[in-house]
């Protein structure tokens, strides 16, 4: 019997030939992230073991996403705090405000992530990483502590659920479509819980690291353990900058046993879009036309990639934000703000009555940059749409993809960009 | 064995109800982490420690407790410091499942249990056989048992007194 590309990172970073879906196993890991809000408590608890020094300088990754720039005093001294205890370690690889981003758009454009490697992050969507064949994993500070002491996490092997995906992407139809799609037919409580899913199929194949970091990111609000996608000639050129470190092409084998598997056509996948309050009440655009909104937001670790600002970009060009919306974007990281800046996307969008703010996580937690007031109705791209995420409990969050927001944002209501006289 | 009473859930029971928005940055502190405990999960709760003066043992509730994909650890530290001695459900969301293993709170999983349990009812949990008793109802659960190395964890106060010992004697964590 064979082994999933997932059980296979596990198995080889735990010094097995074989690992089995319920074993507990302690593997090594290759990076170990952290960000502003946790970061102080993990490095404490570490120095609570008995440590002073963490495993490897180079491979323990700081980052300042959730509360810069600081929007009041109280994060503020939050953010001083972290800064003294990264300094205090002597991290190598601190993003801190002027060289930040998203963490998790860090960890991967930065190239601390490798395919056939495990690499762990404070915060739920490291499942973020499986986008270049690395298996990706959110753990809580205790693991953190302990990874940064002994570079190792423990893991219970999960089962693997397959989605090949095959067709062709239809003009404006994005990952988040497809994201959403597998949201509604899954649910959240669903069968996914625990389980790594794995990516697979032509439509797989022909997706942009962008859209298979989306596809990825999602899977935690699945429930699952894991997402990826098994690394191939495009991740091979997304790392080829990045990374002086080797890697393989791991890969699931053709005998390797699955708990499901599930075949998706896209050729005639719909731009989707969930229902505020919760992610798996999604539906097709058609259902939403003309639905009001008064603030459209692209950014997140979901959604604010160089794609998805391109995607923006094209939509908006010679156009005008309706009088009635509110418009920000936040790109994922400086790297893709500059990107973002060189290719001219920015221009457009000021032009079209964008408003542009630093890289940071922004008001998808709540807590600074554009967040929610009452009776708000959002059309977002990000990720979560529960009550209250973006601000007021009194505000509602529609989940759509970056096509989706910029051609609403135009129309003043919800519309579909397939239809959309761009 | 440990014995109380249990808080049985309605609904789905997520780890951003069981602490809420407000409280994600502040430090993990049992003590304090426990004063707004399940704010979100149902109205009455909104009161500070509303829920731990309430005075529970044990949580029983259906499928994927606390879900939704938060990792923060306030919500263990929470449970614990609301003096909650073990969780029995029919699954666990995993991010939370890892962080009670983490910190030695049993989270316990057991088919069936969520229907055969009321707010009040007086349980009693055997760790070792996983045998849950509803003392009230007169009625018996088998749970899945912990494996070795989760109860390991368990009995060495969660993983960083765990780890410590291991980083203490020189011995190799594997
Ligand atoms: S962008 Fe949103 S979902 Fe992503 S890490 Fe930041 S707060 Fe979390």
């Amino acid at each position: 019997m064979g082994m999933t590309i997932t059980e296979k990172i596990m198995a080889r970073s735990s010094g097995r030939d074989k690992v089995i879906p319920g074993e507990l196993v302690w593997t090594d890991i290759q990076s170990v992230m952290t960000m502003d809000y946790l970061g102080k408590t993990c490095f404490d608890k570490f120095r609570s073991l008995g440590k002073t020094e963490v495993f490897d300088k180079n491979r323990v990754i700081c980052v300042s996403d959730h509360l810069v720039p600081p929007p009041n005093q109280k994060f503020a001294n939050m953010l001083n705090e972290w800064r003294e205890v990264v300094k205090q370690h002597d991290i190598t690889n601190f993003y801190d405000l002027g060289r930040q981003g998203i963490a998790h758009q860090i960890m991967v454009e930065q190239g601390h992530v490798l395919p056939g490697t495990i690499s762990i992050g404070t915060d739920s969507h490291a499942n973020t990483y499986g986008a270049v064949g690395a298996m990706g994993n959110a753990i809580g500070v205790t693991d953190a502590a302990v990874a940064m002491a002994t570079g190792k996490a423990w893991f219970r092997i999960p089962q693997s659920v397959k989605f090949n995906i095959t067709g062709k992407w239809q003009p404006w139809v994005m990952a988040k479509d497809l994201s959403l799609h597998i949201m509604g037919m899954m649910h959240w409580n669903g069968h996914l819980l625990y389980k790594s899913l794995e990516f697979t199929g032509p439509a797989i194949e022909s997706l942009s690291m962008a859209g298979r970091m989306t596809l990825c990111n999602m899977t935690v609000d699945l429930g699952a353990k894991n997402g990826i996608v098994a690394p191939d000639k495009i991740t091979e050129r997304y790392l080829r900058n990045r990374t002086n470190e080797k890697w393989d092409f791991v890969a699931s084998d053709d005998d390797a046993l699955y708990d499901m598997v599930y075949d998706i056509d896209i050729s005639d996948l719909a731009p989707t879009i969930a229902l505020p309050g919760k992610l798996d009440d999604t539906v097709t655009v058609d259902k939403l036309i003309g639905t009001k909104f008064n603030k459209a937001f692209v950014g997140t670790c979901t959604n604010g990639r160089l794609e998805d600002i391109a995607t923006m970009a094209k939509i908006l060009k010679d156009k005008q934000v309706h009088r009635d919306v509110n418009m920000i974007l936040v790109p994922a990281s400086q790297t893709v703000y500059l990107e973002a800046l060189q290719a001219g996307h920015l221009e457009t969008l000021i032009k079209a009555g964008v408003a542009i703010d630093t890289p940071s996580c922004a008001a998808c937690a709540g807590i600074h940059t554009g967040v929610a007031g009452d009776g708000d109705i959002v059309l977002s791209a990000g990720n979560r749409n529960m009550t209250g995420r973006m601000g007021s409990k009194k505000a509602q969050i529609y989940l759509t993809s970056p096509s989706v927001v910029a051609a609403s944002a135009v129309a003043g209501e919800i519309t579909d960009p397939r239809t959309f006289d761009i | 064995m440990i014995k109380g009473t249990c808080w049985a859930a309605e609904d789905y029971v997520m780890a951003y109800d069981i602490i809420i928005q407000e409280y994600w940055t502040s430090a993990i502190d049992a003590t304090e982490n426990s004063k707004w405990v399940m704010a979100g999960v149902k109205e009455e709760f909104n009161k500070e420690n509303a829920f731990k003066d309430k005075g529970f043992t044990f949580i029983v509730a259906n499928h994927n407790f606390a879900g939704g994909g938060k990792s923060i650890e306030h919500v263990i530290a929470g449970l614990m410091g609301a003096g909650i001695k073990a969780v029995f459900a029919t699954s666990f969301a995993r991010l939370q499942f890892r962080n009670a293993i983490n910190y030695g709170l049993p989270f316990v999983t057991c088919d069936g249990i969520g229907k055969g349990c009321e707010t009040g009812d007086e349980l009693e949990y055997d760790p070792k056989s996983g045998i849950i008793r509803n003392l009230t109802k007169k009625t018996e659960f088998q749970s899945v048992p912990a494996a070795p190395f989760v109860a390991e964890v368990g009995e060495a106060g969660g993983l960083m007194n765990y780890v410590r010992k291991k980083i203490a004697k020189g011995e190799l964590i594997e």
